[in-house]
């Protein structure tokens, strides 16, 4: 590797990102066929906790109820008048609210999602902060005294300075 | 109640041996360092051994009880039986809460140990000291356990063999991975108690120095890798022994383990920033505090019975305990934090975002977001309970929702943040290391839907590994070629090698996750059905038996090849059924067959549930160079920085400096 | 958990602020409010065994329409005017074997009772074994109809999960009682006498 080539200064990178973007809208536009009924019920299934056993799916349980669960879940889907939602809806009526397993979006429940999201932007707002005040901090210049300090310590170190 | 047998009478001897001497040992240590007292300090080198010799005892006494049977033992009656193969006879002793929490015992009397013995020489200097009387006080509270609420060699009784004595549950013996998964994952969980204790000692003595964290940094890389090969070994004891197919399940039992991991990756990448910098001592200290708290607030959650998990053994009584020192340590560790905190703060500031540090950061940022969210969801039904008495889940669909963003955040971190340097980055050096790693992503990402994979977000993920996996392994074909295999050590290249095992599960897991296909069906013998490209031949349902199991297996015949055999076991002595899955393993995909019930030798029908579960062998691969990884990284590099060190050198940017000097002096 | 941002060093040399409590303090609340939870929060398993409530008490029972175990038909609905017992039973189930002998008991107590007696039928599961089922049952005595539940919608729409679970259905085909758990005899008669002297009241 010498000096940065021509080509990896704006051609290469500019070819890098049309391959890139071509390449992912073409497999996210593969992706959105329809859904068949049995990635449907995967779907469904997936969303539902098998009620009586701890911390499974009714999508890889095994229990009597949740096979049972399953087959109503394909005769809806089968039918087609409802939609991933109401079945949800249905079976967790049926089961209790502890069968649902993405929590309400509404209520006090949807703190499971809002709190996340209010840390996230904590912690940007925060680091922007921080950033700005460092950015302040930036007059402690070195003085002679501490690049002489400096000098000498990397004499000591070996050249290419690699770190272990 | 019996008289008390010889196991049970030199089992509780040993722990209350061990619990007084950790006490005392604690308490001689505190006061000898109050008063400087040098004599004092090195008696406690014998309270050391006192315990360990506790500690080991009550192991070896629990173990000689399980062999022999011991029914006068209530842990024996409750995890023993005749049937038991040796193998599992002796994982027996972490199969049940009690006995579990001996082997934490032996775990942390090893440590403490070590680190006595480590450091022996340098018992004179407070830190130290503290640190020693902190890790013989998590050890006094483990043998109270022990002793008190989860006794292990309390008398049991009379046996009544119609009702006891069944052996350990049939899920811990069934599958090899039973002997190392458990102590693995608690030498990690344990080992986090080390970086505690020296960071408890720190904030006593007040002294935040960079000496401190060369001694705990490898404690901590040695505990985050145990605890990371314990994880994924774990992952595959589910893959292996559950039947569901899958790997990860988000169970509490799982996020448990998974909390103390990102606090601790969190810790091991900025303590870097400190110990190049001398910045975020007081963020570090609270890392590692955040770590072992969540070790035992997990310990809490899947021990205690609040949350019922597949996974969990739980027992009421232990819960107040653990709870309690929980808040201790909260406690105490916030305390200190308050006292000391302002003190240790340091000057200096991050120049930039774009630079080592400012990764390092994002990187702190995003785990600690991940941990919380991880928390959040974990006890979240808790909160709900408590406010509302509704019972509610929170289930795979959150966490998968949550965990994807972070992830894509992630790998794009592990993309960039290994070819930045310290300070400050240039568009034109991003531009010029970054080139060809990003060519890694759009080869990758070519790769894959070629393959097939469709989809915004999988395609995302994979482009964004092949680019992560281009720098790292940039970095380490730049080491290598100067300094030829030694390129290999040292933490920046040993944490490339992780890196590439962690790409790999990420890999592993979206392909899994995404593209797994199951479908169910019922088959009689001589059966041939036609499979997402796969054909299965039902060849045989068969009967078999073994000590005290019976059960039924089918023979299933893969493209005409070789037969698998997925099977149905029922262990009489506790009526339970377990379906052992048969895999064919694959680079790009592997066959999970597991029987259902309803599967008979007499009808020849079997009820088969075939899944295809893409790239899961990249797991077990990922979780090994991981470990290799760690190994790696725990060998000094080339030379060691001495804490005397200039912590950063200036390099003009502006200069034109050949990249290959260049490169090399910002790494 | 501590906010990400807490302490990242950030401070500046020239006027150095007391910030370490303050932060301490926000998070001290907040582990507060956690150990609340966590000390609150009630341990052991939390499956209920008696009566428990359901969406179904009060309204029509949900349509059955299946076959008993020797190809009878069964309609539910043609089973108004008369008292129902449902009980939901799987043949891998303990408590469902153990509570076997106290379902025959309060057969035979029906029996006596004639006409005005209440109907006992087994649901069973969707994925049991027939075979085993029958032997069961022949072994262990009970000849009331066995219903089968080969599609899985009679556990669904009843929200049954765990088993054994007992229903009680009267004569306008509204669901009354829900018993989770096992039951014996004597309780299942008393709970049916006491529906009855309602419905007979209103």
């Amino acid at each position: 590797m010498s000096r940065t080539s021509a080509w990896k200064r704006w051609p290469g990178w500019l070819a890098l990102f049309l391959v890139v973007g071509g390449l992912l809208a073409y497999g996210a536009v593969k992706d959105s066929g329809p859904l068949t009924p049995e990635e449907r019920v995967e779907e469904i299934t997936k969303r539902i906790a098998c009620p009586v056993c701890d911390g499974e799916t009714v999508y890889e349980s095994a229990n009597p109820s949740s096979v049972a669960i399953r087959a109503e879940v394909k005769a809806q889907v089968a039918q087609a008048q409802n939609s991933d939602d109401e079945i949800v809806a249905f079976i967790v009526q049926q089961f209790g609210d502890q069968t649902q397993l993405v929590p309400n979006a509404t209520g006090f429940d949807s703190l499971v999602w809002i709190l996340p999201a209010m840390a996230l932007v904590c912690a940007a707002v925060g680091l922007f902060f921080a950033f700005r005040k460092w950015k302040h901090n930036v007059d402690a210049v070195p003085d002679d005294d501490d690049r002489a300090r400096v000098a000498e310590a990397m004499a000591a170190e070996e050249p290419d300075g690699v770190e272990s | 109640m019996l008289a008390e047998g010889v196991n049970g009478l030199f089992g509780h001897s040993a722990l209350i041996v061990g619990l007084a001497a950790s006490v005392f040992g604690a308490g001689a240590l505190a006061t000898a360092t109050l008063l400087k007292d040098q004599r004092l300090v090195r008696t406690v080198q014998g309270y050391v051994w006192v315990v360990l010799v506790g500690a080991i005892m009550a192991v070896v006494v629990m173990q000689r009880a399980l062999i022999t049977r011991d029914w006068s033992i209530a842990y024996v009656q409750k995890v023993g039986s005749y049937d038991t193969p040796a193998l599992f006879n002796f994982t027996a002793l972490w199969s049940a809460l009690e006995g579990s929490i001996l082997l934490w015992l032996l775990l942390l009397a090893i440590y403490t140990t070590i680190v006595a013995r480590r450091y022996r020489t340098r018992m004179a200097d407070p830190l130290v000291a503290w640190a020693l009387v902190v890790m013989l006080l998590v050890t006094a509270f483990f043998f109270f356990l022990a002793l008190g609420p989860t006794d292990a060699f309390r008398a049991g009784g009379v046996p009544n063999f119609d009702q006891c004595c069944a052996g350990p549950n049939p899920l811990l013996q069934n599958h090899v991975l039973v002997l190392f998964h458990p102590p693995i994952l608690y030498l990690g969980y344990v080992g986090f108690t080390v970086p505690f204790a020296f960071a408890i000692g720190a904030l006593i003595t007040g002294r935040v120095g960079e000496g401190w964290l060369m001694e705990t940094r490898r404690w901590a890389l040695f505990a985050w890798g145990f605890l990371t090969l314990g994880i994924v070994l774990g992952s595959w004891w589910s893959y292996e022994v559950l039947g569901w197919g899958g790997v990860w399940a988000w169970d509490p039992v799982e996020n448990a383990s998974l909390l103390p991991w990102l606090t601790g990756t969190a810790y091991i990448h900025s303590v870097l920033v400190q110990e190049r910098r001398g910045m975020l001592r007081v963020w570090n200290l609270s890392l590692l505090l955040a770590t072992f708290s969540l070790t035992i607030l997990g310990t809490f959650l899947t021990r205690s019975g609040v949350i019922n998990s597949v996974h969990a053994f739980s027992d009421g009584t232990i819960g107040p305990y653990l709870l309690g020192f929980f808040g201790v340590i909260v406690v105490v560790s916030l305390g200190l934090i308050a006292w000391r905190g302002d003190r240790l703060r340091s000057p200096g500031a991050i120049d930039s975002p774009i630079s080592r540090e400012g990764a390092f950061l994002a990187n702190n940022v995003i785990f600690t977001l991940f941990a919380f969210v991880v928390l959040l969801g974990t006890v979240f039904p808790l909160i709900v309970e408590a406010k509302d008495d509704r019972q509610i889940a929170v289930g795979s669909p959150f966490f998968d929702t949550m965990a994807q963003p972070i992830g894509i955040a992630l790998l794009f971190l592990m993309a960039v943040a290994p070819v930045l340097p310290w300070r400050k980055a240039s568009t034109e050096l991003l531009r010029e290391r970054l080139f060809w790693p990003a060519w890694c992503g759009a080869g990758a990402l070519l790769l894959a839907i070629l393959l097939g994979a469709t989809g915004f977000a999988p395609l995302l993920a994979f482009g964004l590994a092949g680019f992560a996996g281009g720098s790292a392994t940039r970095q380490l074909v730049l080491a290598t070629r100067r300094q030829g295999y030694r390129g290999l050590l040292g933490r920046a290249n040993g944490g490339m090698v992780v890196h590439l095992g962690i790409i790999l599960i990420a890999v592993g897991l979206t392909a899994s996750n995404t593209y797994t296909r199951a479908g169910e069906f019922t088959m009689t013998k001589g059966d041939v059905v036609e499979f997402a490209g796969h054909t299965f031949e039902l060849q045989d349902v068969v009967d078999f038996s073994g000590p005290g199991t019976v059960g039924v297996k089918a023979l299933v015949s893969i493209d005409g090849g070789q037969a698998y055999a997925p099977a149905i076991t029922k262990y009489t002595a506790q009526g339970m059924d377990i379906a052992t899955p048969s895999v064919k393993t694959g680079v790009l995909r592997d066959i999970y067959l597991t029987l259902e019930n309803g599967s008979k030798p007499s009808t020849g029908v079997a009820k088969l549930k075939i899944f295809i579960k893409p790239m899961i062998v990249w797991l077990w691969v990922g979780g090994l160079l991981c470990g290799v990884g760690t190994v790696l990284a725990a060998f000094p590099g080339k030379h060691r920085r001495k804490p005397t060190d200039p912590v950063s050198a200036p390099v003009p940017l502006d200069e034109p400096v050949p990249d290959s000097l260049q490169d090399a002096a910002h790494e | 958990m501590s906010e990400p941002q807490v302490d990242l060093g950030d401070d500046s040399p020239a006027k150095p602020r007391r910030v370490a409590p303050f932060v301490v303090l926000g998070v001290l609340v907040v582990m507060i409010a956690l150990f609340v939870v966590l000390a609150g929060s009630s341990s052991g398993p939390k499956d209920e065994v008696g009566l428990i409530e359901s969406p179904l008490l009060g309204r029509a029972a949900p349509t059955v329409r299946s076959t008993t175990l020797d190809d009878t038909p069964f309609d539910l609905a043609r089973r108004k005017g008369s008292w129902v017992v449902v009980n939901f039973f799987n043949s891998t189930c303990a408590p469902c074997r153990a509570e076997h002998p106290e379902l025959v008991k309060f057969a035979e107590q029906q029996r006596s009772f004639g006409a005005d007696g209440a109907e006992l039928y087994t649901m069973l599961q969707i994925n049991d074994d027939i075979d085993r089922v029958k032997s069961f049952f022949l072994s262990r005595g009970g000849d009331w109809p066995i219903v089968r539940d080969d599609e899985g919608t009679v556990n669904v729409d009843f929200g049954v999960a765990l088993v054994p679970e007992t229903f009680i259905i009267d004569p306008d085909g509204v669901v009354v009682v829900r018993w989770a758990g096992q039951i014996d005899a004597e309780t299942l008669s008393r709970l049916v006498q006491q529906q009855r002297d309602l419905y007979e009241l209103s």
